[in-house]
């Protein structure tokens, strides 16, 4: 019952021929110098991911009292470092100026437990876009834990924004070499 | 039926004549042909011949040799394979070998499609066997591939300072391959940018290509 339409056939035949082409076309290996001798190998490599994700990012301060955010390596490769991108925005009246500490554990009603926290960067002075660097080292899924403090705010607000960034090689772990 | 008979036997005799005739013209053909066989000649002579063959073996020199990586890479980050390149045909090869390297699937880790990222490979070549616990060599060391991209490996690519890297037969190449990764990215608050080569795998395929030495004419 099947019978090859016309329009099959030129198409059998032209595959046919882009087929024989393809065959023709394709050399040998070095078959107008000779022979020639090859050796293959391979394995499979993957890449890691890096980078430190904060559970807030943007505050709104109307008093002096501290705000805080955890920051934690969300990647898959340990961070030797973190920055942060901080903005402060200027209320209409007063200066207010906003410093960062940071403490391997959550802070406890604006202490940090065991010790004073760490201070990162300086005295930031609003309005300002600037980047702090934090050198605290962040194994795969550990978190640091930043407090925002606050001076010179009286009723109107201010935003402190703070953006977590990890910039590869620096600020990732050592590098690592591997003989196998 | 005599009537029948009589016909028999005259028709008998008409068929020996025919065949009598044509073994006669056999005959007659047979002798003509056998004039000019007689005048050709034959000269005959023998000699042996076999052709060599050229094949280039890959085997691990120290460690396992290439294979699959299980770790993830970072950025400056090296992944060191150690390899024999060992010439087993009974031709030697010509001066010079490439390297070729394709990754399946082709991605950023491979394409060159995130600018001056991606997987680099270099390959070292120590006139002894490497020392895997250190990655070492105790004699002497040639560099045979800069460290390049393996998106520009797609292609072969000549490796250097090898003109007798395995130009003589059972001549073996004690080679380290190292495998980095190249990336200057920024991720910000977890997230990776939009053309990156974090996250990815592939798998790479190297091809190691010599030529067998120039033909030779020979007098004899």
């Amino acid at each position: 019952m099947f019978r090859p339409t016309n329009r099959r056939v030129r198409r059998t035949a032209a595959t046919a021929v882009i087929l024989a082409l393809g065959v023709g076309l394709v050399p040998p290996i070095a078959s107008a110098a000779g022979l020639g001798g090859r050796a293959t190998g391979g394995g499979a490599v993957a890449t890691g991911t890096w980078g430190a994700t904060a559970s807030v990012t943007s505050m709104t301060f109307t008093s002096n009292t501290a705000q805080t955010t955890t920051v934690a390596n969300t990647g898959s490769v340990a961070l030797g470092a973190e920055s942060y991108s901080v903005t402060l925005t200027k209320p209409f009246f007063f200066t207010p100026t906003v410093s960062l500490f940071e403490c391997p554990v959550p802070w406890e009603r604006g202490a940090c437990p065991g010790g004073t926290g760490t201070r990162i960067g300086g005295t930031l002075v609003a309005p300002t876009t600037t980047t702090i660097t934090s050198t605290t080292p962040l194994a795969v899924g550990s978190s640091t834990y930043l407090q925002v403090e606050p001076t010179g705010v009286f009723f109107l607000p201010m935003t402190v924004t703070l953006t977590p960034e990890v910039t590869s090689p620096a600020q990732l772990r050592a590098p690592i070499r591997t003989n196998r | 039926m005599t009537t029948h008979r009589h016909t028999s036997k005259k028709e008998r005799s008409h068929g020996k004549l025919v065949v009598a005739g044509l073994l006669t013209t056999s005959a007659a053909l047979m002798a003509t042909a056998g004039v000019y066989a007689g005048l050709s000649a034959t000269a005959t002579g023998a000699e042996s011949v076999s052709s060599g063959s050229l094949n280039l073996t890959l085997s691990p020199d120290v460690g396992v040799g290439f294979s699959n990586f299980t770790g993830v890479m970072a950025p400056g980050d090296t992944d060191n394979v150690y390899v024999n390149l060992n010439n087993t045909g009974s031709l030697a090869s010509a001066a010079g070998m490439t390297l070729a390297v394709a990754g399946n699937p082709v991605n950023a880790l491979t394409s060159g499609s995130v600018p001056g990222e991606g997987l680099t490979i270099s390959a070292t070549q120590c006139s002894v066997a490497w020392t895997l616990s250190t990655g070492n060599c105790s004699g002497t060391t040639k560099t045979i591939l800069a460290s390049t991209t393996v998106s520009s490996l797609s292609a072969p690519v000549a490796l250097s300072n090898i003109p007798a890297l395995v130009a003589a037969t059972g001549q073996v190449a004690h080679v380290q391959v190292s495998l980095g990764l190249a990336a200057t990215e920024t991720s910000v608050n977890g997230v990776a940018p939009a053309a990156t080569v974090q996250g990815l795998s592939t798998t790479l395929a190297y091809t190691f290509t010599e030529q067998q030495r120039t033909g030779v004419a020979t007098n004899q």
